[in-house]
């Protein structure tokens, strides 16, 4: 039975420079494996070693993500092996294009009985990923996930909602998504960095797994992203008291402090 | 070379992950209360750290000398006496062992090295014998099966939480350096006495002891290597040492940069931010470049030992270079911070504090320049 | 083409109906939850409500696939909150029509057989607009909870579930919130030097009838606040009346999460921080005298 975690390389939007024509420049950013998805990894650890499963990470993108850095950075979290799927057509695959990839890669795998992944994008934050793979599987999906424990394909799950911790029980195959704090993710050992590179790395492209990408829509326009502007009217902090009640008589004038 | 491996590269990002979230956040604090962070040697041990030179049938994680100076680096850059803390117990310790130890000296003392059970330093300097090493007075008199160890040894990196010494002492009758002979001392030996950590300008955190030996009666076959043979041990040993102190200046430089690159964008006088001044943008451009040249030097050094080439004079270079590199940078950080950088709300002082000992320790500056000028003049 | 509001046992759907609205398509109501709920759901402005029956013990991830049969028997523009489940039923739903996932939506225009649509992109860094044709799924804050009164017919269909059974629930220690319906926020940042200082801005925020908020490091990391309290791109959305900023620097994944604020106030030591620019009222000075000044003030007056 194999355990496979989705995980994501990819550069912080917060590196990225967006220049005032809404040209995005990635190239003083540096791609790494996302946070979230390190969490999946480690709880896929956690649960290949109980149960003796094999661990299996899959990732889609373009060059990037096939690069040897980038599978030995993922390997060294733990992974038995890594199949990775790498075709410039990927470069700007959305959430769609992307699950589609993902489910060409699991059918090709075979035997999956749990797929993990983080609960965000790095890239989009959209939280929306493992549900459109579930759907395109066929397979029950559960998000927000603290603990899983799995006995041959029952698995017993523990997931925070608003209304508090819910226990949940289902069949596999199933796919679920990791919340950010489920499990804290290891730092990767000397050993593991030393031997990730002798672990198995697949690369395949969209051709390879006879995959067609769907339309996601046509980019007319990027632009900065531009907050309603703000006033920026700027209080005199000298005197901490006056500055606070100019502060809430401004407020009161704007209504701010309406009942 | 000119580029890390992929392996060195996740070395790095590894290593800075660990020291960003347990290392830094003890700095401070270790700094302030002059303690060594005990705290952090077991999660050391799990990432492999402390085996870096040991090789793996003996617990060991093995790695080459440039990803032990990435590793040194990295920890430095947060905090310089875990820097130390790692590298005494690995350059000065393990790797006599390793390269001058018996089959079962190596048995005995590698496996509890290499997981942090057991921390090792190095004893060699007293308090007549710094640079001029050669005038130690240690003695070791042979009795029977055993030595007799007699003397003290001050300023021992390490001494204080370690249990595994190298011990420099005078053997024999030889003159100068080749009665010198090394051997390895258990830390609950009878006679044998540590005293009270000194407190210093910097690395306030690393415990420096003196050590005492008083009719210590140690195993003949303690001796590591042949007799005579010691004071060409401590020479080769602290060869690789000098690689890795360098690795630490830089790792200091490194993080003092980093943090007057922050306040340079954030402080704003005259209406716009420091990072806007031309002089801070010199100052910046001219710290980047010397970390830079110090970072090549070191990884020609850790190459060239990686390689078996003779790396004896590159080494001093490099730590020549870094030392002096590491408080100058530390110095321009201050003053890029003006007065915040001289409160200890900052941490720039302490790295100006901490820099000054990589121009002192493990051969001196003036040391290096003999090295390096005597192999050009010979 | 239809447009389907995606209700999974929450009734905080009225942020996805006012949308719908403004489109002048036919609104269905798809709904897993209570029969109640769809009482709710039949409110102004949704014309059908599909009832799927109620759940039992059934996770409510269990009717994914049957909401997604339904929308695939006739797909057109899918709405969904940000919900867990919400978003289970909006992602499954995309995969069986084949329909892009947007989300950050600013605008939407019908114009015969496309929508085009201004969203953000890469987190809120930028702003694309998008011309889609065929169907679509759209990710968008939920709103306020909707209470009936609309004339829709409620028809009751079989639902398939899945095996997702519930067989517990622990009520959280301490209630949850929901900041994205709060009409007065005070959020805490990293300027917090310790989490016993929260006190100050608890004091601040009971003063101004105001939930307490927080950048991610606070909920996520430092464990100072629980994890419904974060602000930010993947955390609340919140579009409240008045939002005070305390000891925030104003990075992008916690300002995309609040710009929807009337108005912004920020307290800040650093006169230049990025905050700064999000904000109509700027503060600058040490929040630990400006905090207990401005509750103070309130109290006064």
């Amino acid at each position: 039975m194999r355990i496979v975690v989705a995980y994501q390389w990819a550069c912080d939007p917060q590196e990225a420079l967006v220049s005032s024509d809404g040209k995005i420049d990635f190239s003083r950013a540096k791609p790494t494996i996302s946070d979230y998805d390190a969490v999946a990894i480690e709880m896929g650890c956690h649960l290949a070693e109980a149960t003796g499963a094999e661990l299996i990470g899959i990732s889609a993108g373009g060059e990037a993500v096939a690069t040897a850095i980038a599978t030995k950075a993922a390997l060294a979290r733990g992974l038995h092996e890594v199949f990775v799927v790498s075709d410039p057509g990927l470069d700007s695959a959305g959430t769609l294009a992307t699950a589609v990839t993902l489910k060409a890669a699991i059918d090709n795998l075979g035997d999956v009985g749990l797929l993990l992944t983080g609960d965000s994008s790095l890239d989009s934050g959209s939280k929306t990923l493992v549900a459109v793979l579930a759907g395109l599987l066929g397979w029950p999906c559960v998000t927000d996930v603290m603990k899983v424990t799995m006995d041959g394909d029952s698995l017993t799950i523990e997931r925070t909602i608003p209304e508090g911790i819910q226990g949940l029980h289902l069949h596999g195959p199933v796919l679920v998504g990791v919340t950010s704090d489920a499990v804290k993710a290891k730092v990767p050992g000397m050993k593991d960095v030393l031997s990730a590179g002798k672990k198995p790395a697949r690369v395949v492209s969209l051709l390879d797994l006879g995959v067609r990408l769907p339309g996601e829509g046509e980019i007319l326009s990027v632009e900065k992203m531009a907050g309603p502007s703000r006033q920026q009217i700027r209080i005199n902090t000298e005197d901490p008291a006056q500055a606070a009640a100019e502060l809430v008589s401004a407020l009161r004038a704007a209504g701010a402090l309406d009942a | 070379m000119f580029g890390l491996t992929d392996e060195q590269e996740l070395i790095r990002s590894s290593v800075r992950e660990f020291s960003e979230a347990e290392v830094a956040p003890l700095a401070a604090e270790i700094d302030r209360d002059h303690r060594p962070p005990l705290e952090t040697i077991p999660k050391l041990a799990e990432l492999g750290l402390l085996g870096i030179l040991i090789p793996e049938q003996y617990g060991g994680t093995e790695m080459d000398s440039v990803s032990y100076c990435v590793v040194i680096e990295e920890l430095s850059r947060c905090c310089a006496t875990t820097g130390v803390m790692v590298e005494a117990h690995s350059s000065l310790c393990t790797w006599p062992i390793v390269h001058f130890g018996t089959e079962e000296h190596k048995q005995r003392y590698l496996p509890d090295l290499a997981s942090g059970v057991k921390m090792g330093a190095f004893g060699l300097t007293e308090p007549g014998a710094g640079s001029d090493a050669g005038a130690l007075a240690t003695t070791a008199r042979r009795d029977g099966d055993e030595f007799v160890l007699n003397g003290q040894k001050v300023f021992i990196t390490g001494g204080g939480y370690s249990e595994v010494f190298i011990v420099f002492a005078r053997s024999t009758e030889a003159p100068g350096t080749k009665g010198i002979s090394a051997f390895i001392v258990d830390r609950d030996t009878p006679g044998f006495t540590i005293g009270e950590g000194e407190r210093k300008l910097g690395i306030r955190g690393s415990s420096t002891p003196p050590l005492m030996f008083s009719d210590v009666r140690i195993p003949a076959t303690n001796l590591l290597g042949r007799e005579g043979q010691g004071f060409e041990i401590a020479m080769a040993t602290l060869d690789g040492g000098r690689t890795g102190i360098a690795a630490q200046a830089v790792g200091i430089a490194q993080g003092a940069f980093e943090a007057a690159i922050d306040y340079a964008q954030q402080r704003v006088q005259f209406g716009k931010p420091l990072a806007a001044l031309q002089a801070i943008q010199w100052m910046i451009a001219d710290m980047a470049t010397s970390i830079d040249a110090g970072r090549l030097l070191v990884y020609q050094a850790a190459d060239l030992e990686d390689r078996g080439i003779p790396h004896g004079i590159a080494a001093a270079q490099a730590k020549l270079f870094c030392g002096e590199m590491a408080s100058a940078v530390a110095g321009k950080a201050i003053q890029i911070h003006g007065g915040n950088g001289y409160t200890e709300a900052y941490p720039v002082e302490r790295a100006y504090r901490d820099a000054k000992i990589t121009e002192i320790y493990e051969g001196t500056s003036e040391i290096q320049r003999l090295v390096i000028g005597r192999s050009f003049l010979r | 083409m239809k447009t389907y509001i995606l209700v999974a046992n929450d009734p905080g759907v009225g942020g996805l109906v006012e949308q719908a609205a403004t489109w002048g398509q036919p609104v269905v109501a798809v709904v897993v939850g209570s029969k109640d709920l769809t009482q709710v759901a039949a409110c102004p402005g949704v014309d059908e409500v599909i009832w799927l029956g109620d759940p039992g013990n059934h996770g409510i991830e269990a009717f994914a696939s049957s909401v997604a049969a339904i929308v695939a028997d006739d797909p057109g523009v899918v709405l969904a909150g940000r919900r867990p489940s919400e978003r289970v039923f909006l992602g499954t739903v995309a995969a069986s029509i084949m329909a892009p996932i947007i989300t950050g939506v600013q605008s939407v225009s019908f114009n015969n057989e496309t929508v085009v649509i201004k969203h953000g992109i890469y987190g809120g860094i930028a702003v694309a607009t998008t011309q889609f044709e065929g169907p679509i799924a759209m990710q968008i804050d939920g709103g306020a909870p909707v209470v009936g009164g609309g004339t829709a017919v409620i028809e009751t269909r079989s639902a398939t579930p899945t095996t997702i059974t519930v067989t517990s629930l622990t009520p959280p220690e301490v209630a949850s919130v929901d900041l994205d319906t709060a009409s007065r926020v005070v959020g805490v940042g990293r300027g917090l030097k310790r989490s016993e200082d929260l006190g100050l801005v608890e004091a601040l925020a009971t003063r101004l009838n105001a939930e307490i908020g927080c950048s991610r490091p606070l909920s996520e990391g430092l464990d100072w606040l629980p994890r419904d309290r974060y602000i930010g791109v993947s955390g609340a959305h919140i579009a409240p009346d008045l939002y005070i900023m305390i000891g925030i620097s104003g990075q992008l994944q916690h300002v995309s999460g609040c710009r929807a604020s009337k108005v912004i106030v920020s307290i800040n030591n650093d006169k230049d921080a990025l905050v700064t620019q999000d904000s109509d009222y700027i503060l600058t000075g040490d929040l630990y005298a400006l905090v207990p000044a401005l509750s103070a003030a309130l109290e006064k007056s």
